[in-house]
């Protein structure tokens, strides 16, 4: 067979080194030219992780058993010999950009395994990766500037199972840096400056959100084939919504990294959500982010969290034993006793606050004239139990009122406490808050409730004084709420609506925290809608798709009112036909729908309908193995064929 | 150390002055004439311990006959059981008189201090006793003493619990009364009330609130306890219960696409598959967060003390019930919130339109649950329909509930099937027992046995039972009934044990005891010599102990300890009712200290059964002693 020469680009020579010329035939197998590079470089080094890889083609030559001929590869043929692996600039949920090796050669389902796999997160094919948003922008601020965590140097390990070093994965806890950056991944990121958040892109309608789609990686072809090179920046996102066999347990990065995501998504009103039900993302996270601060590395890990949820029940079992002896102690259950300014709103009265000793007992606040009187009948005893308890406070105007609203067979009754100072407001209101919910002052929560209070009137006094200034302690308020509220209401509006809301999670461990919030994410109407802009079969105008994990949605446009929804199990077959484009579903009852892509790529949708459908297929016993050749079978249209 | 003589010898009093109190009710109180019975209330007054409704004022003569009636038919059908039973069991011991089978049996369990009933220990092949060895006198005082504690320590913790005698209006018209107590669940409240009224046991049956005055009506959901909402009725109420079938109760569980996919046309939901409607009910209910129905449309609201009704755009939200305001869109963002659900309750209303002008009759109202009365505070709201108001209220008790509401409907499902397998049981049971009526407890415990997933911490005395012993062709012993009040208390003293063939060790488990070292196992027991104080667990000591002298609350809650034992027993055959049962052999060193003790018993009979219930239940003897401080300190201030 006739011998011709084939021109290969070995990167590894440097960038300006001039394509190495070898005389091969076109029997020779592909394995055979990489044997004959390697001996012309005269570089003696691991070359195990290259392969050949075609440009014109934009394909790699992975297949050593192949012939050039086989391979089609003629003369004409530019190839490069480059590694497989090259570093990549991820960009995280949370926001943090991290420098770690990928591969560049299998498919980016097979490359997010990898990536996930390094990170710890269980479930890769609930991930995908994406191009960012808008590189036109990345000129302003130079890549110098961001915060870069590189984890380039960690080998990617083959094993699945990791073992455990100081409670990280033992890849982490080679040196301090891979500690920091396993200390990010598991650890949520305190909130940025609402400066920062307003500067950030926002989807402004439903439009804007299905233009995310342009950007998601086919998940059966390469990132080389895709266009991505080495150094290139991508995302990593949780694509499918729904979550699989969560468990706080395994999955902290995960666990983190989806509450990152699911918190900027509110923050930058990816989703809609209430005014009521931002408060409460507002002080969830608040409360995680205080939480976090004070964990330190260790305690990130899930060991800790379960050894303080241990401590947690102990106390309380502490709490129920040693009540006894306390009790002894001291006969008298604790009690507040203090002259504070009570005011009961009625029709028609204007009368202000008026001055009693009052007392604080069990559940109950009683007042009396003043304090000489304390033996005698008091003037009213209520009882908190079952009541709303309302802070109304303002440090900077020093007004610190505790409103009541006391449910009794007539209504409920309106009372509110005036307190002197932060001291005695943050006492009685914790007192309050107790009694609400039938606990008494002994509660172990007492004391916790009160500092939670002092430190959130701090918060609020720090916000007031210098709005700009950012300590670790006082977070502005501002930042835990999209730029609309940041909009709507001032600091000093919004810290105490979030303190209210504050005041029902306060409690909570920064595990369950987190939890909370997504569960709370999950719960929004339009939780888990992935929209596109579609045109269907006979339809002129531009309709909007919204897939979730186990319906179709259409939309319209002009409204924003769903039409109608599909629902997956009764849908027959989906097809794509690759040539038109077009995407046609069958439903049980002879229903047919056909509609083509406007932005996205129809190859995005067929993913996304096929990869909830894999997604449901899944099984908590056998939640360890991934299917990938069904995933590829569901997802890969006709490349899968 | 004087600290805690004092705290003794206070309890001591307070102890004495206690049972004296109930002394003179328990001369009237065990007859069965109705005549003679103390009325209820008197009776929990005169303990000194139950915070009891004013609804109590309501119940007729009629209700209290029934109530009593229902008592000593209970106590009859157990008494005779048992001796059936007894019977049965211990075919190996000697078949004794009817009146002295109480005794061996007791002996059976405690078996400590007297040898006599050893005949009968023996053929269980537990180990030999050890010959009664004279108990010293100071011993016997230290037993004395430690049963009154133990006297006290029961009768303190029996005040924590609050009970409501109620009339529970059946459909029929008919009415039941029954005693409930805090811990009880609204299930268990259903459960007892099947075995009253012999109903189908279905699962739409609900214990219903009705308020006169606000024309309204919820179903208690199965979860809630049934007297914390009752307590706060006021005085003069007119508020009632009822029992009956609610049919929208659970009817998202069966039809969940009826209110899932309210939206598509109604032809296509009627014939879904089975297992379509499992999938919705699996998607929307156990998920991370429970799904709620994406409930929207037109509704009236009334406004704020105004007599119009407004029409306003509503949705529903897990977070609470919003509308979008006039000349904006339904958008998340211009949402205002009506209300959210944690401090209201849903309640059906009933013709509005007399009574507020609404649009319709189809009218629901949000309301916190201690309002009783018209309010600014509560959220009048008008549907077209009835369906339209049923999808609503049901979206609304999701959105409240979550997933808390699809476990009671399993629990109700599982329920309905087992009550079909016990009632067949306890008709052999009854039957063999020879009584006409079967005991109500019996039949719950049994009902209990095949499902005891099911079983709810409400349930006082049915979770902590020792679970019926598998071979259930042999009759399950009778259970106490603690839901009623003064039976004698030798039932339930002897019931609440496990009848003899379950006595061998491993068959006898201390349920709620996890929080503890074990206690002694009662082989050990019942070698120490009779009257020895079985020694309190360790933590005891090192916790209450320093204040308390050490009783020994953790045997006792679970096992007969052997001090108990003569105690218990002797007053079991010193209660007059039905057969009864004659003392206890006097026996030669433990006579005094099993007669002692047994005065001041057999004084508290009324109340045994309640007794009873909380040590039973008491999870820990750390909590147990706790409760005990509690309510002695309460005893304090009051006087």
């Amino acid at each position: 067979m006739a011998a011709w020469d084939l021109t290969v680009t070995v990167e590894d020579l440097g960038p300006d080194a001039p394509p190495l010329q070898i005389s091969v035939a076109s029997d020779l197998h592909i394995g055979g030219v990489i044997l004959k590079l390697v001996e012309q470089t005269n570089l003696k080094k691991d070359w195990s992780d290259h392969a050949l890889w075609w440009e014109q083609k934009q394909q790699w030559l992975l297949r050593t058993g192949w012939t050039l001929d086989k391979c089609g590869v003629h003369a004409d043929a530019r190839l490069v010999f480059t590694p497989q692996h090259k570093p990549l600039r991820l960009g995280l949920p949370n926001g943090a950009t991290l420098k770690m090796r990928a591969c560049f050669s299998s498919s980016a389902f097979r490359t997010v395994m990898g990536i996930c796999r390094v990170l710890n997160l269980r479930h890769p094919e609930e991930l995908s990766l994406l191009r960012p948003v808008d590189e036109k922008k990345k000129k302003k601020d130079k890549d110098s500037s961001e915060e870069l965590y590189d984890l380039t140097d960690v080998p990617l390990t083959a094993g699945s199972v990791q073992a455990l070093y100081n409670g990280m994965p033992a890849h982490f806890a080679d040196s301090p840096k891979t500690e920091a950056v396993y200390k990010m991944l598991s650890v949520s990121l305190p909130s940025s400056a609402p400066e920062a958040i307003a500067k950030l892109y926002r989807p402004a309608s439903v439009v804007d959100k299905t233009h995310i789609h342009t950007r998601w990686l086919d998940s059966s072809r390469s990132l080389m084939q895709q266009g991505i090179q080495e150094n290139d920046k991508l995302w990593l996102r949780f694509k499918y919504y729904t979550f699989h066999d969560m468990d706080p347990k395994y999955d902290a990065v995960r666990l983190t990294q989806l509450y990152e995501q699911a918190r900027w998504a509110i923050l930058l009103e990816d989703i809609d959500c209430t005014e009521e039900e931002m408060m409460l993302f507002g002080a969830l996270q608040y409360h995680i982010g205080k939480l976090s601060l004070s964990q330190d590395m260790v305690s990130s890990c899930q060991g800790m969290d379960d050894l303080e949820s241990a401590l947690k029940s102990l106390e309380v079992k502490m709490v129920g034993d040693s009540n006894s002896t306390d009790m002894l102690e001291s006969m008298t259950a604790p009690e507040l006793n203090d002259y504070l300014k009570i005011f009961r709103p009625k029709r028609l009265t204007l009368k202000g606050y008026k001055q009693y000793w009052c007392k604080f007992q069990d559940t109950s606040i009683s007042y009396y004239k003043s304090k000489e009187d304390r033996y005698g009948e008091p003037i009213q005893q209520l009882n908190l139990k079952g009541c709303e308890v309302a802070p109304d406070v303002n440090v900077a105007g020093q007004k610190f009122c505790i409103k009541l609203l006391i449910p009794a067979p007539e209504g409920m009754n309106e009372i509110y406490l005036r307190c002197e100072n932060e001291k005695q407001y943050s006492q009685w209101m914790a007192a309050c808050k107790l009694a609400s919910k039938g606990l008494t002052l002994l509660d172990i929560s007492y004391q916790s409730e009160v500092k939670n209070i002092q430190t959130f009137l701090s918060m609020q006094r720090s916000n007031s004084a210098a709005p700009a200034a950012q300590t670790d302690d006082s977070i502005n308020t501002h930042s835990l709420v999209s730029p609309r509220y940041q909009k709507k209401y001032k600091p000093k509006q919004l810290t105490p609506r979030i303190l209210e809301a504050y005041q029902n999670v306060a409690q909570l461990s920064l595990t369950s925290a987190i939890l909370k919030f997504l569960q709370i994410w999950q719960a929004l109407p339009d939780f888990g809608i992935s929209y596109f802009m579609v045109r269907f079969k006979g339809s002129r105008k531009d309709e909007v798709l919204g897939i979730a994990n186990n319906r179709l949605i259409r939309i319209d446009l002009g409204i924003g009112d769903v039409v109608k929804t599909w629902r997956y199990n009764n849908m027959r077959q989906w097809n794509v036909n690759w040539d038109i484009r077009q995407v046609a579903i069958e439903f049980d009852g002879n229903i047919n729908i056909a509609f083509s892509c406007v932005n996205a790529d129809c190859k995005v949708v067929h993913e996304y309908i096929g990869g909830y459908i894999f997604m449901s297929t899944r099984s908590r016993q056998q939640s360890d193995t991934l299917n990938e050749e069904l995933f590829h079978k569901l997802t890969g249209g006709h490349e899968a064929l | 150390m004087d600290d805690i003589d004092a705290m003794f010898s206070d309890m001591l009093q307070e102890m004495d002055l206690l049972t004296q109190s109930l002394g003179e009710e328990a001369e009237s109180a065990p007859l069965p004439k109705p005549p003679s019975i103390p009325d209820p209330q008197e009776m929990n007054f005169s303990i000194g311990f139950t915070d009891l409704n004013a609804s109590l004022h309501d119940l007729e003569d009629n209700d209290l006959d029934a109530l009593m009636a229902d008592l000593v038919a209970d106590i009859s059908a157990t008494e005779e059981k048992f001796a059936t039973e007894r019977d049965t069991f211990t075919g190996s011991a000697p078949v004794a008189p009817k009146p002295s089978q109480p005794q061996s049996n007791f002996s059976l369990l405690a078996s400590t201090d007297t040898s006599r009933p050893a005949t009968s220990y023996n053929s269980i092949a537990a180990p030999p006793l050890p010959p009664a060895s004279k108990p010293s006198k100071d011993e016997l005082e230290e037993q004395m003493k430690a049963d009154k504690i133990k006297l006290a320590l029961e009768k303190l913790k029996e005040a924590k619990v609050k009970k409501l005698v109620v009339k529970v209006e059946i459909m029929d018209g008919s009415s039941k009364t029954l005693m409930v107590d805090e811990r009880q669940t609204v299930r268990d409240v259903i459960d007892n009330l099947f075995e009253k009224t012999h109903c189908d046991c279905n699962v739409d049956w609900s214990v219903c609130e009705t308020n006169p005055d606000l024309q309204t009506e919820r179903g208690f959901e199965d979860h809630e306890n049934l007297v914390e909402p009752l307590s706060t009725w006021t005085r003069d109420t007119e508020n009632k219960v009822l029992f009956q079938e609610k049919i929208d109760k659970y009817e998202v569980f069966r039809n969940p696409q009826n209110f899932y996919l309210w939206k598509k046309d109604k032809k296509s939901l009627k014939d879904m598959k089975d297992k379509d409607k499992e999938q919705l009910l699996e998607e929307n209910f156990c998920g991370a967060s429970v799904i709620v129905p994406d409930l929207e449309g037109v509704l009236y609201l009334k406004e704020d003390g105004k007599k119009s009704w407004k029409q306003r755009y509503f949705l529903l939200r897990a977070s609470g019930l919003y509308y979008s305001p006039k000349g904006k869109t339904k958008a998340s963002r211009d949402l205002v919130c009506l209300v959210q659900f944690d401090n209201v309750n849903v309640y059906y209303c009933k013709e509005y339109r007399i009574k507020y002008k609404a649009p319709t009759d189809h009218c629901f109202i949000l309301k916190h649950p201690q309002i009783q009365k018209e309010s600014q505070y509560i959220k009048y709201l008008c549907c077209d329909d009835e369906w339209t108001m049923t999808l609503w209220v049901t979206g609304i008790r999701i959105a409240k509930y979550g997933k808390q509401l699809y476990d009671n409907y399993k629990a109700a499902v599982r329920k309905a099937a087992g009550s079909a397998t016990w009632a067949n049981r306890t008709i052999q049971a009854s039957s063999s027992a020879s009584t006409p009526s079967p005991t109500p407890k019996a039949k719950a415990a049994n009902g209990h046995a095949p499902q005891p997933a099911v079983e709810t911490k409400g349930s006082g005395n049915q979770t902590s039972f020792p679970p019926p012993p598998p071979s259930m062709e042999i009759l399950p012993p009778p259970p106490p009934d603690h839901m009623l009040p003064p039976p004698p208390p030798n039932t339930a003293k002897v019931n609440k044990f496990p009848p003899p063939p379950q006595f061998p060790q491993s068959s006898f488990p201390p349920p709620p005891m996890d929080d503890l070292p074990p206690p002694p196992p009662p082989p050990e027991d019942a070698e120490l010599p009779p009257d020895f104080l079985p020694p309190p667990p360790p933590s005891l000591t090192s916790n209450g102990g320093e204040a308390l002298p050490p009783p020994p609350p953790d045997p006792f809650a679970s096992l007969p300890p052997p001090p108990s034992a003569p105690q218990n027993f002797a007053s079991a055959g010193g209660a007059p009712p039905p057969p009864p049962p004659p003392p206890p052999p006097p026996t030669p060193a433990p006579a005094p200290a099993a007669h002692k003790p047994h005065d001041s018993v057999r004084k508290v009979a009324p109340p045994p059964l309640k007794r009873t219930t909380p040590q039973l239940t008491a999870p820990s003897g750390g909590d147990f002693m706790s409760e005990l401080m509690t309510a002695m300190q309460k005893k304090r201030s009051h006087q």
